[in-house]
C-alpha cells in the first residue's frame, strides 16, 4: 500500500509538472483526486488495510494527497500566468501609433508675449488697466500736449470718426485717464490696440502697444532705466544689453528710444536689425510737466515717466517670425508652429 | 532733410571733423541721419584731359584716336563722339572707374588700337544741363578752357560734396535749416558758430511806391516784400549751384536759385515774382474764391476755393501761399523787376492745401512744420545781400513787413538747477552744464540753485525744466544709462501690482479653449459694412448701426466692428483657400454699439470672446460641451433657449441666457447662406460669450455635502415619446419622481424607427437612485422605477419601450 501510494506520488507529481495546459491540468486532477481516482481509490481501500497499519497509511495517503493538491495549484498559478503573459503578448500596441482625443490647440504669439510682460510689470508693482479704443482727441492728443495742428500729428495719421472722435493711434490715452483717476504715487500699464492710418506695406494699421506709466516724487530718466533693464533682464535674461538713443515724443521730456540686443541675431547682426546687433525696443521719456498739470497732477511736486515697447516687432524677434504679416494672417499652419 | 558737409562749413570750423563724425554725432544726439550720400562715389579716376590730337582710327570709320593729357600722363582714348576737338578739354575716365550710369572702365583693344579709358558725357557723371552747361548734350561734355588737365573732376565740377540726410523731429523746426544743424555741430563739438552775413547795399527808392501788400486772411501771421529792379538773369555760380544740387534743387537762374539758397541756408521759404506780371503792382494775401484757377509751375491747373490762401495781384492768384508759385508771375528770362515774397503761413492752412491737392513741395514740408515768426526778417536780409554778391539787381530801399503777431521777444528763463539733475538723475556739475547749454547758443548762467538763461529766438521749444534737461543730457551723452549703479525703487514708492480682471479672466477662458484644440487668432477690428449684409442681419438690426471711418483706408476697413463673427468666419474661408481642412478658433476683442448716430459721444466698447469650429463630424452637442466648460467656472445657473441669431442655423443653435433672461451667449451651426456669402464649402459652428458680463459675476463659492455610505444603484429605462418632448422635461420628469432617492440621470440612448411610428423617439436613461441611510432594497426599486414610469406616461404620454 505504502509502494502504491509513493508510485502515485511519483506518477501524479510527474503528470502535473508535464500538463501543457490548464484542461490537461484538469485531466490530471480528475486521474488523480476525482471520484474514481487513483488516490480516492486507495483510500477508499483503507478499511481493508490492518488497523495497526491503518494510521500510517492514512497518515501518508492524506501527504500525498497534500502534495498533490499544492503542486496542482502551483501547476494553475503557472499556467495562468503563461496564459495572461501570452495573452498581453497579443495585446500588444504599436506604440507609435498616434494618441487619440482633442489634440491641445495653442495662445497667439502676442498673448504669449503680453502675458509675460504683464505679469513682469505686475510684479514689478504696476496695475493693469484698459481703456476705450474709440477715443476723443482730447485724450489721444489734445491732453498729449499734441494740439489741434502740431506737426507732431503728422507722425500718427489717423482714422476720424467725427471732428472730436477718432480711433485712438496710441495707447498713451490711458496715461491721460489714469492721471485723472488715480493718485499718485501710482504705476499702470495699458496693453491695447491702436490705429494708424498707414499703407505702408511693412506696417499693420492695427497693431498692438503696451504703455507703462509711473508717477510718483522724484522718479526721472535714470529711475526709468533701471527699470527698463529690469524688464528687459526679466524678459530675455542676464546677457542683454541696450542703449539709448534721443528720440522725439510731445508727452515726454526728454524723449529716448532704447534698443535692445537683437533676438533674431543675438547680437550677431542680421537683416532685421540691419547688422547693428540692436533692435528698437521702447519708446519712452520723462512726462512732459505740461501733461502732468493738465491731468491735474501737481507738476512741483509729481514726476512721472513712461515707457512702451513696440510689441509686434517684439513678438517677431522674440518668436524668429520671418515676417510680421504673419501676426494677422491667422493661417493655422503658423500658428500651429506656436503649440 | 538734406544739408552738405561743404555746406555746413560755412559756419562751422570742420578741421578735424570728418563726415562719419558729424552722422554719429548728429545721430546720437536726436539728429537721426538716415544717409550718408557722397556725391563723388561715381566720380574716382574721372579727371579733365586736354585733347592734343586727333587721328581717324585706320579700320574703323566712325571712330578717332585721341592723344589725351590728363596731367600726370598722357592716354590713349578711342571714342566715337563726333563734339570733340583738338584742343577741347573733356572729362576721361580711367582704368578703374564706375560711372553714374553703371558702366565700369577698363583699358580695351578696339580693331588693334588700345584706348586707355573713354571721354564722358555729362549724363555718365551725374549731372544735367541745369547744373552745367553742355552737360545735357548728347555728346562728350566740352568743359570750360579754363579747366586744368589732371583735375579730378569731382573738384572741377565742385562734385566733391558729402550729404547727410536727417530726420529731423517736429519739436526742432529750427533745425530744417543748414544753420539750424551748424549750431547742433557747433554744440556738438564745442566749435563757435560763424555768423553769416545779412548785409547788403541798396540803390535808394522806396520799395512802398513799387508795390503794395495788403493781408486779408489770418492764415498769414507775416508778411515780408523786398524790390529788386535791374534784373540781369544768368546761371548762378557754380559754387551756388553745387550747394543746390547736392541737396536735390534744380538751379535755374539767380534770382530764383536764391530764393531756394534761403530756403535750404535759413529754413525760410520764398518766392521771387516778376513785377511786371503783377496786376495793379499789389499783393494781397487771401483765401481763394469759388470758380478761381491757377496754373502751377508743375504744369498742373488747380480749382481753387475758401479753404485755399493764395498770394493774388489786383486781379487774380498768383501763387498758392505756402505751396507752389503760378507758372505766369514767376520769374522769367525777360524779369527785369521782381518782389521778393518772405512770410510766415500758418501751418495747418498749408498742410490742408498741400494735402488737397496732393502736392508736398520743399517749401510746404517747411511751413508745416512751423515756420518761426522772427525767420522772415533775416532770411530777407540774407537773400538782398546774395542779390549783392551774385550782382543780379538793384535793390530798392526798404522792405514792406505786414505783422500781426507780436514778434517773439528772446525769452527769459529761471529754472531750478536741482530740478533738471532730479530729472535725469546724473550728476552734472554746474560748469559742465553752463557749457553745454552756451554751447547750443542757450545764454546761461547759474548761480546757486537758479539756472537762468536765454535761449536763441528760434527755440520756441524751450520752456521748462525738462526741455533744458534734454539739451544738457544729449550733448552731454546718453551712454551715462548704460552703466547705472542703485537700486530700482531707490527713488520711488513701492506700489501693489494688481492684473486687470477681466484680461486674468479672459486668459482662463482661453486656456480652456486652447485645452478643447482651439488657436488663438488676431482679427482687424475694423470691417466693410457689407459684413453685416453677408451675415444676414434684419434690417433693424441695431448692430447695423455702424460707426464709419471718415477717411478710411480701404472698403474693408471703413467701419468699427458690431459683429465678432465675421472675422473668424473670414478665418476660416482663407484657411479653407489655403488647403487647411479643419480648425478651431478663437478670439477676443470687442464690438462698439455707437449710442447715436452720427457720433455725439463715445461707443460703448464691449468685450466678447468668440470660437469657431470647422471640423468633419463635429456636432452642436460638441460645442455645447465646450460652452459647458467655458461656463462651469462661474457662479451662473444658465438656460439655453432656441437661438435668434439671423446667422445661425434657426433648428441648431441656442441663445445662453442668466437668470435674469438677458442674453450671454450664443452658440450654433452657422446658417447655410452664411457660409455661401463667406465661401466656405463645409460646416462650421461659432459661438460666442459676453465677457464683460461674465467679469462682473461674484467668484464662485462652493459649500459641499456628506456623502452617503451607502452604494448608489443604477437602473435603464427607455421610454418611446413624441419628438416634441424634450429630453430635459423628461429628465425632470425623472427627477421629480425619483423624489429624495435621486442622484443622477443621465440620456444614453436615442432611438428612431418605422416601427417606433412616424414622428416617435425612444428615449433611454441610466438613472442613478441612492438613499443617505440604508441600502436600497430591490422591491423599493422597483416601486420607484414604476412611479418614474407613470409620472412618465402622465405627463408626456411616454410608453415603455418593450424589448
Amino acid at each position: 500500500m505504502k509502494e502504491q501510494l509513493e508510485q502515485i506520488l511519483k506518477a501524479g507529481l510527474g503528470e502535473i509538472e508535464g500538463a501543457p495546459d490548464l484542461r490537461a491540468l484538469d485531466d490530471v486532477r480528475v486521474k488523480f483526486l476525482g471520484k474514481t481516482g487513483a488516490l480516492t481509490q486507495i483510500l477508499r481501500g483503507m478499511k481493508d488495510v490492518a488497523p495497526e497499519e491503518r494510521r500510517e497509511v492514512g497518515s501518508l495517503a492524506n501527504s500525498v494527497r497534500e502534495q498533490i493538491e499544492t503542486a496542482i495549484s502551483q501547476k494553475l498559478a503557472d499556467l495562468e500566468n503563461a496564459k495572461l503573459l501570452a495573452d498581453m503578448e497579443k495585446e500588444k500596441v504599436d506604440i507609435t501609433e498616434p494618441s487619440k482625443g482633442v489634440k491641445r490647440g495653442a495662445l497667439h504669439p502676442l498673448s504669449r508675449f503680453n502675458n509675460k510682460f504683464m505679469e513682469i510689470c505686475v510684479e514689478m508693482g504696476f496695475t493693469v488697466i484698459q481703456g476705450p479704443e474709440v477715443e476723443t482727441d482730447y485724450y489721444n492728443f489734445e491732453a498729449l500736449n499734441v494740439p489741434k495742428n502740431h506737426p507732431a500729428r503728422d507722425m500718427q495719421d489717423s482714422f476720424y470718426i467725427t471732428d472730436n472722435i477718432l480711433m485712438r493711434t496710441q495707447t498713451s490715452n490711458m496715461q491721460i485717464r489714469a492721471m485723472e483717476k488715480l493718485k499718485p504715487p501710482f504705476k499702470v500699464v495699458c496693453p491695447g490696440r491702436v490705429y494708424r492710418n498707414d499703407s505702408d506695406s511693412s506696417h499693420s494699421p492695427i497693431f498692438n502697444q503696451f504703455e507703462a506709466l509711473v508717477v510718483d516724487e522724484n522718479v526721472g530718466l535714470k529711475d526709468l532705466m533701471m527699470m527698463i533693464k529690469e524688464i528687459l533682464r526679466r524678459l530675455y535674461g542676464e546677457n542683454i544689453k541696450s542703449r539709448v538713443r534721443p528720440s522725439y515724443f510731445p508727452f515726454t521730456e526728454p524723449s529716448i528710444e532704447i534698443d535692445a540686443t537683437c533676438q533674431m541675431c543675438h547680437g550677431k547682426g542680421c537683416n532685421l536689425c540691419k547688422g547693428t546687433g540692436f533692435s528698437e525696443f521702447f519708446a519712452a521719456g520723462v512726462v512732459n510737466p505740461k501733461v502732468l498739470e493738465m491731468s491735474g497732477i501737481d507738476s512741483k511736486k509729481y514726476s512721472g515717466f513712461a515707457f512702451g515697447p513696440g510689441i509686434d516687432r517684439s513678438v517677431m524677434v522674440t518668436n524668429k517670425i520671418p515676417n510680421i504679416k504673419y501676426l494677422f494672417r491667422n493661417d493655422l499652419r503658423f500658428l500651429k508652429q506656436m503649440k | 532733410m538734406k544739408v552738405s558737409y561743404n555746406w555746413l562749413s560755412d559756419f562751422v570750423d570742420m578741421k578735424g571733423i570728418s563726415p562719419e563724425q558729424i552722422a554719429e554725432k548728429l545721430t546720437v544726439s536726436g539728429f537721426e541721419v538716415e544717409e550718408v550720400l557722397r556725391m563723388n562715389e561715381h566720380l574716382h579716376d574721372v579727371y579733365v584731359g586736354h585733347i592734343d590730337k586727333i587721328k581717324k582710327h585706320p579700320e574703323a570709320d566712325r571712330l578717332v584716336v585721341c592723344q589725351v593729357d590728363v596731367g600726370f600722363k598722357k592716354v590713349q582714348i578711342i571714342t566715337s563722339a563726333t563734339n570733340v576737338f583738338e584742343g577741347a578739354n573733356v572729362p576721361v575716365s580711367l582704368d578703374g572707374a564706375d560711372l553714374c550710369n553703371g558702366v565700369k572702365i577698363k583699358p580695351t583693344n578696339f580693331r588693334g588700337v588700345e584706348s586707355d579709358g573713354m571721354f564722358c558725357s555729362g549724363e555718365e557723371l551725374g549731372i544735367d544741363e541745369n547744373y552745367f552747361e553742355g552737360a545735357g548734350i548728347n555728346g562728350i561734355l566740352i568743359l570750360p578752357e579754363s579747366f586744368k588737365a589732371g583735375t579730378k573732376i569731382e573738384d572741377a565740377l565742385l562734385l566733391n560734396d558729402v550729404v547727410f540726410d536727417i530726420n529731423v523731429t517736429p519739436n526742432r523746426p529750427d533745425c530744417n535749416s543748414v544753420v539750424g544743424i551748424a549750431r547742433e555741430i557747433c554744440a556738438m563739438f564745442g566749435k563757435t558758430f560763424k555768423d553769416f552775413d545779412i548785409s547788403y547795399k541798396s540803390v535808394g527808392g522806396n520799395v512802398n511806391d513799387f508795390v503794395k501788400v495788403s493781408v486779408k486772411t489770418k492764415n498769414c501771421p507775416r508778411y515780408m516784400a523786398a524790390y529788386v529792379k535791374n534784373i540781369k538773369l544768368t546761371r548762378s555760380p557754380l559754387w551756388l549751384r553745387s550747394r543746390l544740387f547736392s541737396v536735390g534743387i534744380k538751379p535755374i537762374s539767380t534770382m530764383v536759385d536764391i530764393t531756394n539758397y534761403v530756403l535750404v541756408e535759413q529754413g525760410q521759404p520764398m518766392h521771387a515774382f516778376d513785377y511786371d506780371y503783377l496786376d495793379g503792382r499789389e499783393i494781397v494775401v487771401r483765401q481763394a474764391r469759388g470758380g478761381e484757377k491757377i496754373s502751377v509751375l508743375n504744369g498742373n491747373t488747380y480749382d481753387l476755393d475758401e479753404s485755399v490762401m493764395v498770394i493774388a495781384d489786383a486781379k487774380k492768384p498768383v501763387v498758392i501761399a505756402g505751396v507752389i508759385g503760378g507758372v505766369n508771375s514767376c520769374i522769367n528770362d525777360n524779369t527785369k523787376q521782381s518782389v521778393f515774397e518772405c512770410a510766415v503761413f500758418d501751418l495747418k492752412s498749408v498742410r490742408l492745401t498741400a494735402k488737397k491737392f496732393g502736392l508736398r513741395t520743399d517749401s510746404s514740408a517747411r511751413y508745416e512744420k512751423g515756420v518761426n515768426i522772427n525767420s522772415p526778417s533775416i532770411a530777407l536780409k540774407r537773400a538782398l545781400h546774395l542779390v549783392n554778391e551774385l550782382g543780379c539787381g538793384e535793390i530798392v530801399d526798404g522792405v514792406i513787413d505786414v505783422c500781426s503777431q507780436k514778434l517773439g521777444d528772446t525769452q527769459k528763463l529761471s529754472l531750478s538747477y536741482s530740478k533738471i539733475i532730479k530729472i535725469l538723475g546724473v550728476e552734472i556739475s554746474k560748469d559742465k552744464m553752463t557749457k553745454i547749454l552756451n554751447g547750443l547758443g542757450i545764454e546761461t548762467t547759474i548761480s546757486g540753485d537758479t539756472l537762468s538763461c536765454v535761449p536763441p529766438i528760434l527755440r520756441e521749444d524751450l520752456q521748462n525744466e525738462n526741455d533744458i534737461a534734454e539739451e544738457v543730457i544729449r550733448i552731454y551723452g546718453y551712454d551715462v544709462y548704460n552703466n547705472l549703479e542703485g537700486g530700482l525703487f531707490e527713488n520711488s514708492s513701492i506700489t501693489i501690482g494688481q492684473f486687470e480682471p477681466r484680461l486674468a479672466m479672459e486668459n482662463a477662458l482661453k486656456n480652456i479653449l486652447v485645452d478643447n484644440g482651439f488657436f488663438e487668432t488676431l482679427n482687424y477690428s475694423l470691417y466693410s459694412a457689407t459684413a453685416c449684409d453677408k451675415l444676414l442681419l434684419r434690417a433693424d438690426d441695431a448692430r447695423r448701426n455702424v460707426i464709419a471711418i471718415s477717411n478710411p483706408i480701404s472698403e474693408d476697413l471703413s467701419t468699427v466692428r458690431t459683429v465678432m463673427a465675421h472675422a473668424l468666419l473670414l478665418d476660416i474661408s482663407f484657411n479653407l483657400s489655403v488647403g487647411n481642412k479643419e480648425m478651431r478658433f478663437f478670439e477676443t476683442g470687442r464690438v462698439y454699439q455707437p449710442k447715436s448716430l452720427p457720433l455725439k459721444e463715445l461707443p460703448v466698447e464691449n468685450n466678447r470672446l468668440s470660437f469657431a469650429v470647422c471640423e468633419n463630424g463635429f456636432d452642436f452637442f460638441q460645442m455645447k460641451k465646450i460652452v459647458e466648460d467655458l461656463l462651469v467656472g462661474f457662479p451662473l445657473k444658465y438656460s439655453l433657449r432656441r437661438s435668434e441669431e439671423p446667422y445661425l442655423h434657426s433648428g441648431v443653435s441656442a441663445d445662453i441666457l442668466d437668470e435674469s433672461g438677458r442674453v450671454i451667449g450664443w452658440f450654433g451651426k452657422v446658417h447655410k447662406t452664411v457660409l455661401k456669402n463667406y465661401e466656405i464649402g463645409a460646416d462650421v459652428f461659432y459661438g460666442e460669450l459676453d465677457t464683460d458680463f461674465l467679469v462682473g459675476l461674484p467668484e464662485k463659492q462652493y459649500a459641499t455635502k456628506e456623502v452617503s455610505k451607502f452604494p448608489p444603484v443604477e437602473r435603464d429605462l427607455a421610454v418611446v415619446v413624441d419628438e416634441k418632448v424634450t429630453n430635459e422635461e423628461l429628465s425632470n420628469g425623472i427627477k421629480s419622481a425619483c423624489g429624495k432617492n435621486f442622484f443622477d440621470v443621465q440620456l444614453f440612448d436615442i432611438y428612431r424607427s418605422s416601427a417606433l411610428g412616424e414622428g416617435k423617439k425612444s428615449m433611454a436613461y441610466k438613472i442613478v437612485l441612492s438613499s443617505d441611510d440604508k441600502t436600497l432594497t430591490g422591491d423599493e426599486i422597483a416601486a420607484i422605477m414604476k412611479k418614474v414610469l407613470k409620472g412618465l406616461e402622465f405627463r408626456f404620454g411616454a410608453k415603455l419601450r418593450e424589448a
